[in-house]
């Protein structure tokens, strides 16, 4: 038969019609359940957190300031339920990272002792072997932020991923744990490297505060030219008049017109800076 | 129907029949593109999570932007709004504020406020536009950011040809004045702008949301409600439908027609080659950005239009049916004008997915729509009037029609939900879904009306915005 003769036919438009509007409606009222179900759920996850965190404060306070060795924290009968429970784990890794990040020097090495004691490491090492990136990304922030060097060489390695944000998470953690060898590698990257990305690499180095630079004129040698854009820039943001020589030697044989233009603005702007010291 | 001939009855069989495909083909397309916005929502928020915004505001390397905001008798709010633009999280800014030649005492609020002095500022009129009287500096260093133009009134578009003139970054950012803005919006506008992979990134957008009784403090949006008024109620509902399931589609398609006057970013060097904004029509927003791709397309410049689904803009909706009424057929006035002006991309397959595929779509569904529905309910009450309808299935159809418009309204909620969660109150979210089911019956027969309305006045050949009154923000202290 026909589409036109199906048409003419119209025993198909009452089916047609009740099924869509029972279709329309019903999916309508299984959207409407899940929102109220995710909105009960998010009540009932903040008021866990907030019960979590208080419990947390206290596991911190005798870990961090009274000197508590994590031994008698894991067999203290008020901690000993919580430390088996999955989601008070992720709240106290959450926990235990974002204090590192306001913190320096013993009480950092204490809460990095505490990450390690805890097994909250082998939860984060276990996240860099997920097929999700989003989760490898998550793993990498942690051990950067817990300084664990003994990943770096995983995180190198991820940082040569295709995938743009993972690629600068592990970028950044590389940079975090390895100073200017977590990007030396770069010399020999065959795809272009766009100006976000190098933006984010230019900021880890200030964040992270890498005194030592050494290394960083290798990449001037790159035939990759947005790595030689990148390393121009690095020097002028990082203000390494040290590597003066290196960016004159570049004006004298640069790629191309747009990196030569860029590497006389460098030498001119660290003269200047050079100068004035 | 026996007094209707056989031909008639034929003729009524294919009318009928391709309404039915037209209807259905809508209500795929929506269907579809709100799949494709879900998708790429979620893959912006996943990689969203990890980008840390502080490397622009640290950066010597950001983009310069220059944000160009028309002013036109703003004089009641014009001070806390420039104020709130100059203190946005970014560094390399600088505010021109166009006074496109107000009747009211803006200027000389600016100039007290500001401490603004006459400057002889050269620059090249790239674009014609009306006489400029003055470019203002302020003394005051606190304000180094900000530049105020005073010219003789000329419209939106030419104030902002002005600001296009006179920008000195390579970046212009065109907004309303009397918008809030997310503290974090000019970060998050100019970061595609350093993403582009071989492609020149030529304009960026992002969302629009309605601010109506929303608690607004130092120029700031600081709490989210709903309003009570149930048309600028409805609008968010509306807002979240077109934001969140439209136009997130077409930015992943690439085939982005518009840009919300209200915010958007673009190359100034393309915008400047492709004429700048067009002062003959009222939809100059959606006439710029059609022109800057149709300019990349026929000059073979790789190129992409990107879109941020964050809400980084707030505005006000219209709260009474006049002055919505006048928004609307304006718009509907702008997407004929620009339809018109660019009928050569129409089904053209040179411009690809924008020829093949947007332009149409805009043709179809924006600008026929409310013409195919108008038709649709005169044939429908003449059916009535001649006793033909069959009222058992036109019921049917009726609530098929109906049932699909609240699904659609549930699905950008349950969107909103797992996205961006900017209702959390209950009450609220209630007052929306009690929206989208009065959406269908009373605020979509507006709509259709109001856009009848710019049809009549594009064939009366009005010009101009009109007067649009607003009644400014509610403050709760």
């Amino acid at each position: 038969m026909s589409i036109w003769e199906q048409y003419k036919n119209s025993d198909w438009a009452e089916p047609f019609l009740m099924g869509s509007v029972f279709l329309f409606a019903g999916i309508s009222v299984v959207l409407y359940l899940l929102i109220i179900k995710s909105r009960n759920r998010k009540i009932k996850q903040e008021k866990l957190r907030n019960e979590y965190e208080q419990i947390i404060v206290e596991l911190m306070y005798s870990v961090v300031f009274m000197d508590a060795p994590f031994s008698s924290v894991k067999d203290d009968p008020n901690y000993v339920m919580f430390l088996k429970n999955a989601y008070f784990r992720e709240v106290l890794s959450e926990s235990v990272i974002n204090l590192h990040k306001n913190y320096d020097g013993v009480y950092a090495l204490k809460l990095e002792q505490f990450y390690k004691e805890s097994e909250l490491i082998k939860s984060s090492l276990k996240k860099l072997k997920s097929h999700k990136w989003e989760v490898k990304c998550k793993g990498i922030t942690e051990l950067a932020e817990m300084n664990i060097t003994d990943a770096s060489e995983k995180m190198i390695s991820i940082s040569k991923s295709k995938n743009k944000v993972l690629k600068i998470t592990a970028i950044n953690a590389s940079i975090r744990l390895e100073g200017v060898k977590g990007i030396i590698h770069l010399t020999e990257h065959a795809y272009p490297i766009d100006d976000w990305t190098q933006l984010n690499i230019i900021n880890a180095f200030k964040k992270h505060d890498i005194g030592d630079t050494q290394g960083v004129e290798y990449l001037l040698e790159s035939k990759n030219t947005t790595v030689v854009a990148l390393a121009l820039k690095l020097i002028k943001e990082l203000k390494l008049t040290q590597k003066l020589h290196h960016v004159k030697l570049l004006t004298e044989r640069a790629p191309n017109t747009l990196i030569q233009y860029e590497a006389q603005s460098v030498l001119k702007a660290l003269t200047v800076n050079l100068t004035n010291e | 129907m026996s007094f209707f001939n056989s031909e008639t009855i034929w003729f009524l069989d294919v009318y009928i029949l391709l309404i039915l495909g037209y209807a259905i083909l809508i209500m795929s397309s929506y269907l579809i593109l709100a799949y494709l916005s879900t998708k790429a929502l979620r893959s912006y928020l996943k990689k969203n999570s990890f980008v840390d915004y502080e490397v622009l505001l640290t950066s010597e390397f950001a983009p310069k932007l220059s944000l160009i905001a028309p002013a036109y008798n703003e004089g009641f709010t014009i001070e806390e709004n420039v104020k709130s633009l100059l203190s946005l999280n970014y560094n390399n800014y600088e505010v021109i504020v166009v006074n496109d030649g107000s009747k009211d005492n803006s200027m000389e609020i600016l100039i007290n406020t500001y401490n603004l002095v006459l400057k002889e500022l050269r620059f090249d009129s790239k674009i014609e536009t009306k006489k400029v009287r003055g470019i203002y500096i302020s003394k005051n260093t606190a304000f180094k950011k900000l530049i105020v133009v005073d010219k003789e009134n000329g419209g939106k578009a030419d104030a902002l040809n002005v600001g296009l003139n006179i920008a000195q970054n390579p970046y212009v950012v065109c907004i309303d004045v009397d918008c809030i803005l997310d503290k974090d919006s000019l970060l998050k506008l100019a970061k595609p702008f350093l993403e582009s992979h071989g492609k020149r990134i030529i304009a960026t957008g992002g969302v629009v949301r309605i601010a109506n009784q929303c608690v607004i403090r130092n120029g700031r949006l600081v709490e989210v409600n709903i309003p009570d008024v149930m048309l600028p109620r409805i609008q968010v509902l509306e807002y979240l439908r077109a934001f969140l399931l439209g136009r997130m589609a077409w930015g992943r398609l690439d085939g982005l027609l518009l840009i919300s006057g209200a915010f958007g970013a673009f190359d100034k060097e393309i915008a400047l080659l492709s004429g700048g904004y067009n002062t003959k029509t009222v939809g100059e927003d959606m006439e710029l950005v059609v022109r800057m791709r149709r300019y990349m397309v026929e000059n073979k410049l790789p190129y992409s239009v990107s879109y941020i689904p964050d809400p980084l803009c707030w505005t006000e909706a219209p709260e009474d049916f006049k002055i919505f009424k006048k928004q609307r057929s304006r718009w509907m006035r702008g997407t004929i004008e620009t339809l018109a002006i660019h009928k050569k991309m129409f089904l053209n397959p040179k411009y690809k997915l924008l020829g093949l595929i947007s332009i149409p779509y805009w043709t179809f569904f924006e600008f026929l729509a409310p013409a195919i529905e108008f038709t649709g309910l005169i044939i429908t009450l003449l059916f009535m009037l001649f006793g033909f309808i069959h009222w058992h299935f036109f019921l049917l159809l009726v609530l098929f029609v109906y049932t699909f418009a609240v699904f659609f309204s549930v699905i950008a909620l349950f969107s909103e939900e797992f996205t961006y969660h900017k209702y959390p109150k209950q009450t609220d979210f209630f007052k929306l879904l009690l929206a989208a089911f009065i959406e269908p019956i009373y605020f979509h027969p507006l709509t259709v009306y109001a856009a009848l309305v710019g049809y009549k006045e594009k064939i009366m050949g009005t010009k101009g915005w009109g007067e649009m009154t607003r009644k400014g923000f509610t403050k709760k202290e």
